[in-house]
């Protein structure tokens, strides 16, 4: 029997579905099978930051209405075998064409078949919020160290203490830029949590590459290299039970000039 | 037997005292025979509109037959009620006055965008976060950390005070009056007392000299500050 997480924030653009379509793909590659299921209706993004925009056929509302049936609507990602699977948002209608029993009917239906069952929540505390919780088990909140996507998680986190989920929500603090966080221009890691009083899941540092990977429809997290890759692996495996340290924040290391000049080699 | 509706002159005029033991059409009976007499009474001399207390004793009259009474005085061009009066009260509104009068101790978070209403005085032990308001109806006594908007007396009690370190909050709100902390540079710790003066403005003071800002409060504690 698998288990429903919605991964929400309240404020937009702080990478509820960038965290969404990482954490999922990083619970695939751990042997995990996973459903990711698009509640952002009118505006679904998840479907082009996993690369899997052209296959859609059907979509959550078709399902719920039953002019398709779940396994015609899920979407399979060929690159991890059997492991993932999107059920896509409607794109052609909005939020109010769900209601919160229709979400959770669809949620209860792919439970015996999945591991785990990702929920990417629109922005917003509307019928859109409320329908992304009413099926989970857990939330997954995201923020970013601006004062205002915190004040957006304290309210959704006000809102989960309202409506209660089987389990306490935890924390994704995302978009960090080190150099920010160190000289104190930011809240740090220890101060957004303890202000929100919720149990820390992970962090994932700012970087470059999350955009032009999500551009090209390629996860961040298959890049092994990649810090904000290693930052949702990480959060994959504590979710699976592992404990895994918490990463450290270092300070950029400028390149030596030696470094560069060897950088100037490989690229030719 | 006595009467169930007994007429009774008090220094303040008249007032016709309703049997608590009598039944409710009976009343309403004994009360008309009653008018009727005193009618044919004031005939006689000249006529002059008499305003009628009501004491119904250890009853409480529902608003329904409190609207018969009403109705039948609305008969006699002389006579008007003045007020109904009883010695009792509900039980809804006697717990809402325990309420109002004891301490309530709050320990816990007020997150962005929730409203923690208490009736009574508040020993705050929690935190309000930004855009979160704790709206309370007596005094609050603030041991925590209050980042939002902070009320002591409301709807409109001017007499509360808000005692303790605040100098985080959003607000300072007592009764109507209000003040943006922003906008005042108060120097606030956990010895400041906010209160509304003489001229109906916030102002602020140190809680030894609560005797002097707020007398009626510091006999009521028991004029100690501070052990």
């Amino acid at each position: 029997m698998g288990k429903a997480y919605v991964i929400t924030s309240g404020k937009g653009g702080v990478g509820k579905t960038t965290s969404s379509a990482n954490i999922g793909t990083s619970l695939a590659m751990l042997g995990k099978k996973v459903c990711l299921l698009d509640l952002d209706i009118g505006l679904r993004n998840l479907d082009v930051v996993l690369g899997l925009d052209n296959r859609i056929m059907y979509d959550i509302v078709d399902v719920a209405v039953g002019r398709a049936k779940l396994a015609q609507a899920l979407v399979k990602d060929k690159r991890f075998d059997d492991l993932l699977y999107l059920l896509p948002a409607a794109q052609n209608t909005d939020k109010s064409a769900l209601n919160q029993d229709q979400v959770k009917e669809i949620v209860d239906d792919l439970k015996p078949d999945f591991d785990y069952i990702l929920i990417d929540c629109p922005a917003g505390i509307e019928q859109g919020f409320m329908n992304a919780i009413a099926g989970a088990d857990s939330a997954i909140i995201v923020t970013t160290p601006e004062i205002s996507a915190v004040r957006d998680a304290d309210r959704v986190v006000g809102l989960l203490e309202q409506h209660p989920l089987q389990e306490q929500p935890r924390l994704i603090i995302n978009r960090i830029r080190q150099h920010m966080m160190k000289d104190g221009s930011v809240m740090d890691v220890d101060e957004i949590t303890h202000h929100l009083g919720v149990e820390l899941l992970g962090i994932v540092l700012d970087d470059d590459a999350v955009i032009t990977t999500s551009n090209k429809g390629e996860p961040i997290v298959l890049q092994a290299e990649n810090p904000a890759g290693q930052g949702y692996r990480d959060i994959a495996r504590r979710l699976i039970g592992e404990s895994v340290p918490l990463m450290e924040l270092k300070d950029e290391v400028k390149p030596t000039f030696w470094q560069k000049v060897g950088h100037w080699f490989k690229k030719s | 037997m006595q009467d169930a509706a007994v007429l009774k002159g008090t220094k303040d005029g008249y007032e016709i005292v309703l049997d608590e033991n009598a039944g409710i059409e009976a009343i309403f009976s004994a009360l008309k025979k009653l008018l009727n007499g005193l009618q044919a009474q004031t005939l006689s001399t000249k006529p002059q509109i008499i305003s009628f207390d009501i004491d119904t004793g250890r009853r409480l009259w529902s608003a329904e037959n409190r609207a018969r009474i009403e109705t039948i005085f609305a008969d006699y061009a002389d006579f008007s009620v003045h007020k109904i009066t009883s010695n009792v009260i509900t039980k809804e509104e006697s717990a809402r006055r325990l309420e109002q009068l004891s301490v309530h101790v709050i320990d816990k978070i007020i997150r962005n965008g929730q409203d923690e209403r208490i009736q009574g005085d508040v020993l705050f032990l929690g935190k309000v976060h930004e855009g979160g308001k704790l709206l309370v109806s007596g005094n609050i006594y603030v041991l925590g950390e209050v980042s939002g908007i902070i009320q002591a007396g409301t709807p409109d009690f001017e007499d509360k005070m808000i005692i303790g370190d605040v100098h985080n909050a959003q607000q300072v709100r007592i009764g109507e009056q209000f003040e943006i902390l922003d906008d005042t540079r108060h120097h606030i710790d956990g010895g400041t007392v906010i209160y509304v003066n003489d001229l109906h403005v916030l102002d602020y003071g140190k809680v030894e000299d609560l005797k002097q800002i707020n007398p009626k409060f510091f006999n009521q504690i028991g004029g100690v500050i501070n052990g």
